[in-house]
């Protein structure tokens, strides 16, 4: 089976019209270029640049939306940093994310190498089905995972009831209610994963295998030696890009505890640093304390796109 | 994977709901000056008197929306009242009131539509709840919860407990009693007796007080009230007493488990009767009601409101003034079971002899007069919800997720420091 085309390079455009002299070019036609780009950068500074440099701005405030708005400085920030339930969500979140970050990456390594073998059949069918996770709604996934998960009419806990195992309240539990989040992030983004390292996979000349299974090289060798340096950059790619994700991971904790949905439960075992932004400013309309919550998120951001930056282009000089 | 960013989601409807700062709508009047728009939340039967009253004014046209829980009411009233198109007439919950009683300029002052003429018809405490360190009335309760518990007969007879609701009742004077009613239960079934300990029993105890998280200055006094602490210690006794089958209130497993029979008895405020029936609808005619432990209390109930922005304020305190009156109130009462906040109708026999076919013909009536007869009122503030909801977690943490009973009082007030700041 031939692999897809990986390359996104975008065909060469036609060689432009000659030019009309200059004289004859008037304002109009200099200007309309940018009226043709303009719509989208009308709509992103309304919904965009204007609320997200709004939210600094509020983050210096205490700001109760049908009261007063007083300006207190830092005040927010170093109430934050004082909190332990900010500290509490960012643990949380950092926890999920590597529940979920690291087993879904293993996974779609194994995956990706043996979906590029060169022997498999309908290869097109598990590649596409790889995606099915991918495109269900995240509240659908959500609500069946916390029905599988359920301490009372589960299915997993009837199975482990088969086998003799007390239930489990995975919800209530701060170490079951993340491995839950964790199987739901796994489950929706490692067919995705799975694609990316295939792609790149696909630009491995047959050859380098081919080669080195002549040289002696048993599989576990070819996957060691072979697939995993060259999967390197798109590897340090998707690690990136779900650190970033898992900061962001909001549905999932939002509907698995339906009696404390915006802490995630009582003792807020689940609730992630969005979560805790969203009771703060949509549950309390702290509005102030939320922006600075936000402003914190988009630092660490940036931090993890500096990072991703300094990798890929010291990867791309050697 | 894409950078969909909440952060930049949740700005932009911060920015949508700030860009239309108040004002812009303009104040009152408008429209045709009859018809109005109503929010309420849900499974609260709203409908039924928005109906009767088209049905008598059929030239009103209203338009009810019913917003979500009581809670998703109150945030979204908070977001229109900052900037976005605010309804005429608004339901808020009790427990969601002091936050937008401490901000009357978003509201119209009820005194200037008349409402000096009805205060009086309304249970005193009741009323001055919505009222405003100014004097401004802000809104006109619609009913009160009362307190009982609801319990199912036949478990109670599988468990070798009496039936009889004044038997029953009997059982427990106080909630040490309850308990120990509860130990029975277990050791005669193996089952769980009570729903959960945060709201069967803390949550109802710490409504029977004199005073609650507050003073009568004020004043905060959730850390230093014996009251509170007592209510508090008798939620943590019932938790690891293992009664309780850990199913928190409202959760969806909590549902299931009370047409399955998962648990006996579950605190029952006259608006929860609904609840039951809805989900349970097996089990009709095998549920009763008894009088709660402990002395007199309330638990839920709400109030109308009119948005200062309002476009038709006088449609909607037309609709207030009939249907919220003593008389609108009773009937109202026939058709949801939602307890009348007007004392002069309790003795009325629509009320005084009501019985409900779903609990065992229980004189529902009644039972939730009687318990409101001899309650102390006490102030609720701007916190107590907040207040509230931190003593609940704490109490669910050691029941249903192994917290230590010993450290659970100061968790939950170290919580609540940092929830309220202070």
């Amino acid at each position: 089976m031939n692999p897809v085309a990986v390359t996104l390079t975008p065909a060469r455009p036609a060689a432009p019209p000659p030019l009309a002299p200059r004289s004859s070019r008037g304002l109009g036609e200099r200007l309309s270029p940018y009226a043709y780009i303009a719509p989208f950068f009308v709509i992103f500074a309304i919904f965009g640049l204007f609320p997200f440099a709004f939210t600094f701005y509020v983050a210096l405030f205490d700001w109760n939306p049908i009261g007063d708005q007083v300006f207190i400085g830092a005040d927010n920030f170093t109430r934050m940093f004082a909190d332990p339930r900010f500290w509490n969500a960012a643990g949380n979140t950092l926890s999920i994310w590597a529940l979920s970050t690291v087993p879904q990456l293993l996974l779609a390594l194994v995956l990706a190498h043996v979906l590029n073998h060169a022997r498999l059949r309908f290869a097109l069918f598990f590649r596409m089905s790889m995606l099915v996770p991918y495109v269900t709604s995240v509240a659908a996934t959500a609500i069946v995972f916390a029905q599988l998960f359920d301490r009372d009419y589960g299915l997993l806990n009837w199975l482990l009831g088969l086998v003799g195992v007390e239930p489990v309240d995975f919800v209530q539990s701060t170490l079951g209610s993340h491995v839950l989040i964790a199987t739901m992030v796994t489950w929706r983004w490692f067919g995705y994963t799975t694609l990316l390292y295939l792609a790149s996979l696909q630009a491995v000349p047959r050859a380098v295998y081919e080669a080195a299974s002549i040289d002696g090289a048993g599989p576990w060798q070819r996957f060691r030696h072979i697939t995993v340096p060259s999967l390197r950059p798109v590897i340090i790619f998707t690690v990136v890009t779900s650190t970033i994700g898992g900061l962001q991971i909001f549905t999932e904790p939002l509907l698995i505890a339906s009696g404390a949905p915006l802490t995630c439960g009582a003792v807020r075992q689940c609730q992630t640093l969005t979560l805790f932004l969203y009771e703060q400013g949509f549950g309390e309309f702290e509005f102030g304390y939320g922006s600075a919550i936000g402003v914190a998120l988009f630092a660490m951001v940036v931090v993890i796109a500096a990072i991703n930056y300094l990798l890929s282009t010291r990867i791309r000089a050697d | 994977m894409t950078l969909r960013s909440p952060l930049l989601l949740a700005a932009a409807a911060f920015a949508l709901i700030t860009a239309c700062t108040p004002g812009a709508g303009g104040g009152g009047g408008g429209g045709d000056g009859k018809s109005f728009e109503f929010w309420s939340f849900a499974a609260i039967n709203q409908k039924s008197s928005v109906d009767a009253y088209r049905e008598k004014h059929p030239d009103v046209d209203i338009k009810l929306t019913e917003v979500g829980t009581s809670t998703e009411t109150a945030q979204a009233l908070t977001t229109a009242l900052a900037g976005g198109k605010v309804p005429d007439l608004v339901l808020i919950q009790g427990d969601n009131l002091p936050k937008f009683v401490q901000q009357p300029q978003n509201f119209v002052d009820l005194r200037t539509l008349g409402a000096d003429d009805i205060k009086g018809d309304y249970l005193e405490w009741v009323i001055e709840q919505s009222v405003a360190e100014g004097g401004e009335v802000l809104g006109i309760p619609t009913d009160v919860g009362g307190m009982a518990v609801a319990y199912r007969t036949d478990l109670f007879a599988a468990a070798g407990l009496p039936t009889d609701r004044d038997e029953v009742g009997a059982l427990w004077p106080t909630w040490d009693a309850f308990i120990e009613t509860g130990k029975r239960y277990k050791q005669a079934t193996g089952k769980a007796f009570t729903d959960n300990a945060a709201t069967s029993v803390f949550y109802q105890a710490v409504n029977q007080v004199s005073q609650k998280y507050y003073d009568g200055d004020h004043e905060l006094i959730y850390d230093s009230n014996p009251e509170v602490r007592t209510a508090f210690d008798l939620g943590i006794k019932a938790a690891t007493a293992g009664i309780t089958a850990g199913q928190s209130s409202f959760e969806n497993a909590w549902s299931a488990g009370m047409g399955q029979g998962q648990y006996a008895a579950v605190a029952a405020p006259s608006w929860m009767l609904n609840s039951i029936r809805s989900n349970a609808p097996d089990t009709a005619g095998k549920w009763d009601i008894a009088k709660i432990p402990g002395a007199a209390g309330n638990w839920g109930g709400s109030y109308l409101a009119i948005p200062k922005r309002a476009q038709n304020p006088q449609a909607a305190w037309e609709y207030i003034k009939e249907m919220q009156s003593p008389q609108g109130q009773l009937e109202h009462f026939t058709r949801s079971g939602a307890l009348p906040s007007t004392p002069s109708v309790y003795q009325d026999d629509k009320l005084a002899t009501a019985k409900d076919t779903f609990f065992s013909d229980a004189p529902t009536g009644k039972i939730y007069t009687d318990s409101l007869l001899g309650l102390k009122p006490f102030y609720i503030g701007p916190d107590s919800a907040t207040i509230g909801q931190e003593f609940l977690n704490s109490i669910t943490n050691v029941e249903q997720s192994g917290g230590d009973p010993a450290t659970a009082w100061d968790d939950a007030v170290r919580n609540i420091k940092t929830a309220i700041g202070g």
